[in-house]
């Protein structure tokens, strides 16, 4: 994802050089992040259920596609299995919409009504 | 009561509401000095290095320790392996390219590099590595 930062002046002001373009969303520290983020948020409700985030107060239906929760509960399987956590498929989506909105600039925003604006023109 | 923003002719409308935290910046401490044997006072730098990116950008996480590896170039390419502890900060595009903000980074990661006498120290803001080698005042 584009972040359109200027690196010439990040680098001049932190005196470092620039080694070239990383991530540090995807992979392992990614994987790595998400646990620590379960860990850290998911909390069991006063009342008992399923631990989740307290800030999660909102409930909508999204439709998916069947691909897409096979794959999440591929995942969530698999962080069950290390014991990490209990997390349930549809927490693990709604840790990566969180995630990726968070992260989406305005320039990026701009650029899904483009297409729209030019159709209707 | 804050100030309501403008928008200047020819600018879009903005869709997005307020500025949103979305450029991480990744610090890595370093649990041994370059020499690779030589430990340091890892908790300490983690500490340090919170209380920096909280006051400077607002918060910061340090993850559990991970394994690590570098390259030592200057010493004939010695492997270095150590287990740093890596420290994530959200920030603003706004508060990352801040002077300000980037000296007082640049200067704590000078000092660690000095005082824990590292080869090398990495910084990831957004998708770029950055590493400082000359730990100078």
């Amino acid at each position: 994802m584009k972040t359109q930062l200027d690196m010439n002046k990040i680098a001049k002001g932190l005196r470092a050089h620039r080694r070239g373009k990383a991530t540090a969303s995807g992979g392992y520290f990614g994987a790595m992040q998400l646990l620590a983020d379960v860990e850290a948020r998911f909390r069991v409700p006063p009342r008992g259920g399923r631990a989740t985030d307290p800030s999660w107060t909102e409930r909508r239906l999204v439709p998916l596609a069947p691909r897409t929760l096979k794959r999440l509960e591929e995942i969530t399987a698999k962080v069950r299995e290390r014991g990490s956590s209990n997390l349930e498929p549809m927490q693990l989506a709604a840790l990566i919409l969180e995630k990726t909105t968070e992260r989406i600039s305005e320039s990026e925003a701009q650029e899904l009504i483009r297409p729209t604006r030019g159709a209707s023109q | 009561m804050a100030k309501k923003r403008t928008r200047r002719a020819g600018e879009p409308e903005r869709i997005l509401s307020g500025g949103r935290k979305r450029v991480l910046v990744v610090l890595f401490v370093p649990s041994v000095e370059r020499d690779g044997k030589t430990p340091i006072d890892q908790a300490c730098w983690v500490d340090l290095s919170l209380e920096m990116f909280g006051r400077v950008f607002g918060g910061a996480t340090a993850y559990p320790k991970a394994k690590g590896i570098w390259r030592d170039d200057e010493r004939g390419g010695a492997l270095v392996k150590d287990e740093p502890v890596v420290v994530h900060c959200y920030t603003t595009p706004a508060d990352i390219e801040a002077e300000h903000n980037l000296a007082e980074l640049g200067t704590f990661c000078r000092k660690m590099g000095r005082e824990a006498r590292q080869g090398e120290v990495g910084l990831v803001v957004g998708d770029e590595y950055f590493a400082i080698r000359d730990f100078g005042e």
